[in-house]
């Protein structure tokens, strides 16, 4: 094979699921009616900014050759925090600050105190006390749901402070700003794991924990700064949520955790780590936005949006392997 | 008994594993630009002699100098710090990325970009390059990732990575189990012009042979003590052998 066709098949099978999601786009373009317009096309890149922050963190985690099953919770905690303390209405305390835009970065500041310490809760257990990633993190998935719901004692908090929404009403170039911090966050992070030793260290660490421990890799620091930047990128992900809904529920944000699976795995993240890369995984988070888009269009039944779910994460993970085999073809 | 400069002294090493004792006192030193065999049966001790110097594992008991310090390595980046490479029988390599990247494990070439830390690849690149060449290692593309390349060209990046980070002591766990006859000549000369620069070589091998054509001094290991401890020119490797069988332990000469 010449070098250049075995470029050319490289480039393709790493940016596969790219090339998915513009052929999933060509065919809903052509056979859904009004799904061609600019509108919907906003839509979907809007409906995907909470999951696409959230499949951040999980990614980096994963990557990292480990696991976070707690990072849904987390995002409810984060937003069920921010809800109580600057929603107006329902169990909200309606607290005002003067300025009001103040509003803004101390939500924040409380949205990832709360995800942060999580993380390195899960982290610390995981890393120095070497429990198992999938254990320690399903606790921490339910046990802070159930701090979500003792908080809120069931109930909800409506009406966020408007200077809080403001990041879900201006819009920019068609796209209101939550949608624009997750772009963002894609991009940032995108940046950290091609260009950053810390990047290269957890991609290492992913695929020969072992190697990088002997080549004088920090290997504990850094896992246990992944496991907390994906608790604080999943508070984020909550906060983009209270802002959303303007509020946060008791269940807000239940079943995201397993579309963040999806997207990860459709985006080319191994599950046995040290394989994948962010932007793949909002080429996924993007796909999966789309075909929800093209069943409302549609009008199917919203409860055939999981069984499609399904179906691509196994075609997802069969694509994985069988580009697995076509690699070692090429070598 | 060597003409060399003490690097690194081994005082009554002892390691347990609970009632096991895997090492009982080992005491010897390695000189500086001094190449060692370090011989033994399966289960002697060797590679847990290895890992205490290179701090993968603490010894229970017993003293190190290095370069005329007190030494202990916590971990393999406090040993690194110290200036001892390690080459590990099963390859130290991250198949996930490429060789480049692999080369430059832990100590990644930076430059700065709007004040953040960037990784310099083009600068790393050339290194990387420069260095496979002079040892005459031929890898297709330095992009590779290293899950695509042959188990000889594994062995000769980590070779080279060693060679090219050097340090003052430099352990190699049986570095060429899978390398083939031309690039095992190529190592063992790779071996002789490190030490030839002044750094001490520790080279653990099964191979007799392989021993007596790099090494200055060989010790052998038996049931966890030195069975012997002898310049390779006033020894043969029958009487090697029957160190390392524990057949005649007098044979071996006096220890040290």
């Amino acid at each position: 094979m010449n070098p250049n066709t075995r470029r050319a098949l490289e480039f393709i099978l790493d940016n596969l699921v790219w090339f998915m999601l513009l052929f999933v786009l060509l065919v809903f373009s052509i056979f859904v009616p009004n799904y061609f317009q600019p509108g919907i096309f906003a839509n979907i890149i809007e409906a995907s900014s909470v999951l696409g922050v959230m499949s951040i963190g999980l990614a980096l985690v994963i990557i990292a050759g480990h696991m976070d099953l707690s990072v849904e919770s987390v995002a409810a905690l984060s937003a069920m925090a921010v809800g109580i303390v600057f929603c107006s209405a329902g169990i909200g305390m309606g607290v005002q600050l003067t300025p009001d835009w103040l509003g803004v970065p101390v939500s924040l500041i409380i949205a990832l105190a709360v995800g942060s310490a999580i993380g390195a809760f899960n982290g610390l257990l995981i890393v120095k006390l070497k429990m198992n990633a999938f254990i320690v993190t399903l606790a921490s998935y339910i046990w802070v749901r159930g701090v979500v719901l003792a908080l809120s004692g069931g109930r909800s908090a409506q009406d966020l402070a408007p200077a809080i929404r403001w990041f879900g009403v201006q819009r920019l170039l068609g796209l209101p700003l939550t949608a624009w911090i997750a772009i963002l966050c894609f991009v940032v992070f995108s940046l950290i794991m091609a260009k950053s030793r810390f990047g290269r260290h957890l991609i290492i660490i992913g695929g020969n924990q072992n190697a990088a421990f002997r080549a004088g890799i920090k290997v504990d620091r850094i896992l246990i700064t992944s496991f907390v930047l994906a608790g604080a990128i999943a508070a984020l992900a909550g906060w983009l949520l209270a802002i959303r809904t303007s509020g946060a529920t008791a269940n807000l944000g239940m079943g995201l955790l397993f579309n963040a699976f999806a997207a990860v795995v459709i985006g080319g993240v191994s599950l046995k780590g040290g394989v994948g890369a962010l932007p793949g995984v909002y080429a996924g988070v993007l796909l999966l936005s789309a075909i929800n888009t093209a069943i409302n269009l549609m009008g199917l039944p919203a409860t055939s949006t999981q069984v499609i779910h399904g179906l691509l994460v196994l075609a997802a993970v069969l694509l994985d392997t069988l580009k697995l085999s076509i690699r070692q073809k090429l070598a | 008994m060597t003409s060399f400069a003490p690097l690194l002294v081994l005082d009554d090493i002892r390691k347990n594993y609970g009632a096991i004792e895997a090492l009982k006192s080992i005491s010897f030193t390695i000189g500086k630009g001094e190449v060692v065999a370090l011989l033994g049966d399966n289960g002697a001790g060797k590679s847990t002699l290895v890992k205490i110097i290179a701090g993968g594992l603490e010894p229970t008991s017993g003293r190190m100098t290095f370069d005329g310090r007190d030494f202990l390595a916590r971990s393999p980046s406090e040993a690194k710090a110290a200036g001892i490479e390690t080459v590990y029988q099963d390859l130290s390599l991250a198949t996930n990325v490429d060789v480049v990247a692999n080369f430059f494990m832990g100590r990644e070439l930076t430059r700065k970009v709007l004040g953040m830390s960037v990784l310099d690849e083009k600068a790393m690149e050339a290194v990387v390059a420069k260095a496979l060449a002079s040892a005459g290692t031929k890898i297709p593309s330095l992009r590779t990732k290293v899950e695509h390349l042959s188990g000889g060209q594994r062995q000769a990046i980590e070779l080279n990575r060693f060679v090219h980070w050097g340090g003052k002591l430099v352990l190699l766990d049986e570095p060429f189990a899978a390398l083939g006859v031309e690039q095992t000549r190529r190592g063992l000369e790779m071996i002789r012009a490190v030490a030839n620069q002044g750094i001490g070589v520790v080279i653990i091998t099964h191979i007799m042979q392989q021993a007596f054509q790099v090494a200055d001094r060989i010790v052998v290991i038996r049931q966890g003590v030195v069975a012997g401890d002898v310049a390779t020119k006033d020894t043969s490797p029958d009487a090697v052998v029957n160190m390392i069988t524990g057949e005649t332990l007098a044979a071996a000469g006096a220890a040290g």
